[in-house]
């Protein structure tokens, strides 16, 4: 059962991804997993597994003393994705509840 | 009464700092009979509308201290240094009863306290109250206790409303035997951490310069000039509250064998509002032990300290809006505080038989504190296919039309 929910999610990915980079075909996709799609959306719905305490944006915290360093390296041209590959500032690695965690970072990217 | 272990048998520390140094927090507490002062009767639970004690008897009312001004909790993190642990913090000691036994000085009867559920009992002999607030290293009575403020109404209404806009696919059994009263008043186990730290991080950075479309082949695609940088920050943080679970059993969120995870999202509580521990508050409640030691969760708060710092730095790195790659994290801890606390949740709880035999139990949790509300609701999962699989069927024809239309 977790497993089907993994596959919806999965292919909501893909849907994701497929959509953002690229506009044709997408909403034809989206219809041919709509099955997938309901199921997993009622799932968490009710099952509400995705959900967790947000600390690292739900916790008190100040930054003092702050050393700022920025140094230009170099243009780059022609990139085809929206984010930084490799981008890890938003990673969350120190949630109890891992499978949250998980989906959320995928679904950050 | 077994309070001798409280010291554990350490060597006599090293030149280090690495020693603990511990806050006193329950200096005066005395177990036994709890009195009113104004009539001497030990009928006293919190009022929840004020948050104060109040006999049953005479109707006194009166409020104990708040916990982070009594204990300075609040003192500046930035002079945070070495380890500071409350009292009621200390590592469990292994013998440690857990069901201890006082002698009701009303009556001279013995009296049984089974620390797992709660620190008070009733004597069977004169309906006394007998309350336990003295620290004994089994975890039991922690540094603080936030009191309920959510009266038990307004969860009942919170936890109905919740399950009643999830009623369609929930399991028959369920919605049969669904009854929101059947709410408990629990009091969970927490640990709440300072942490003042040195935070060092360094990567790359890209901030995007042009964004536009080119053609390949038939269709077109997008693509994105950015600048490269060199990114280093480094900085102070302190962290205030944090709170993680101290019991082994909370700490398992695992979704697919409990439904932990819920009691987990109802996070964060006002333990500002604390207030010195005293077990009246748990009268018409229960409690959970604490039975996890500072070593256990030191890992698990430390890495939350760095998700923190990792995201509060953000808010230097707007320029960089396509993310930044670090390449070096260093959160250097330099001082810790740590205090152990009740915290309050309305909890209703469903144990799920399923057909394999095997049993789930599923939570819909009220924070006592801010209303939040949580919850797991069994699932009517052919139902659920059934519906799922209809939405395919129309999906797939609908899709393969516009496939073929090419939209
Ligand atoms: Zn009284
Ligand atoms: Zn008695």
């Amino acid at each position: 059962m977790l497993n089907l929910t993994l596959l919806a999610v999965e292919s909501g990915q893909i849907l994701a991804a497929g959509s953002s980079d690229d506009d044709s075909g997408g909403l034809g996709l989206v219809f041919l997993l709509s099955g997938f799609v309901f199921y997993s959306a009622i799932y968490f719905r009710y099952r509400n597994t995705d959900k967790r305490h947000g600390h690292e944006s739900e916790t008190e915290a100040t930054m003092v003393n702050m050393q700022e360093h920025d140094e230009f390296v170099k243009a780059r041209k022609g990139l085809s994705n929206r984010r930084m590959s490799g981008a890890n500032n938003t990673a969350v690695r120190g949630a109890s509840n891992k499978f949250s965690a998980g989906i959320m970072s995928k679904f950050k990217l | 009464m077994p309070m001798d272990a409280v010291e554990p048998d350490t060597p006599p520390p090293a030149a280090t700092d690495d020693a603990p140094r511990v806050i006193n927090t329950d200096d005066g507490a005395k177990d036994g009979l709890a009195k009113c002062a104004r009539c001497g009767a030990t009928e006293i639970s919190l009022n929840v509308a004020t948050g104060n004690l109040r006999c049953g008897f005479c109707r006194f009312e009166w409020s104990t201290d708040n916990a982070i001004e009594a204990f300075n909790l609040n003192g500046d993190i930035s002079a945070l240094a070495g380890l500071l642990v409350g009292s009621g913090s200390s590592d469990i000691v292994p013998s440690t009863e857990e069901i201890l036994t006082f002698k009701c000085s009303a009556c001279g009867a013995e009296v049984v306290i089974d620390t797992n559920t709660s620190t008070q009992a009733r004597c069977h002999w004169c309906r006394n109250t007998l309350s336990m607030n003295q620290q004994v290293p089994n975890g039991a009575v922690p540094d603080m206790i936030l009191p309920f403020k959510v009266e038990k109404s307004t969860a009942v209404e919170k936890i109905a409303h919740f399950v009643g806009k999830r009623k369609f696919f929930a399991h028959p059994t369920f919605r049969a035997e669904f009854n929101a009263e059947n709410v408990m008043g629990v009091y969970l186990p927490y640990m709440v951490v300072d942490i003042n730290a040195h935070a060092k991080l360094s990567g790359q950075g890209e901030h995007q310069t042009r964004s536009y479309t080119v053609k390949v082949g038939d269709s077109t695609q997008q693509r994105y000039d950015a600048d490269l940088y060199n990114v280093a920050r480094e900085f102070d943080i302190h962290v205030n509250d944090l709170t993680v679970e101290s019991s082994s059993d909370r700490l398992d969120q695992n979704t697919a064998v409990n439904s932990n995870n819920i009691i987990n999202t109802i996070m964060p509580f006002d333990v500002e509002n604390s207030v010195r521990y005293d077990s009246n508050y748990l009268a018409g409640f229960t409690s959970e032990r604490r039975d996890s030691n500072l070593d256990q969760l030191a890992p698990l708060a430390h890495t939350q300290a760095e998700d923190i710092t990792r995201h509060r730095v953000n808010d230097t790195l707007k320029f960089y809006d396509r993310g930044v790659r670090w390449a070096a994290e260093e959160v250097d801890v330099r001082g810790q505080r740590w205090v152990s606390a009740y915290l309050p949740v309305w909890l209703y709880s469903y144990q799920q038989r399923k057909s394999n035999g095997k049993t789930f139990l599923h939570y819909v949790a009220v924070n006592a504190r801010t209303g939040e509300t949580m919850g797991s609701i069994p699932l009517h999962q052919s139902k659920l296919l059934l519906v799922s699989g209809i939405v395919q069927l129309v999906g797939t024809v609908i899709g393969l039309v516009l496939v073929a239309v090419g939209i």
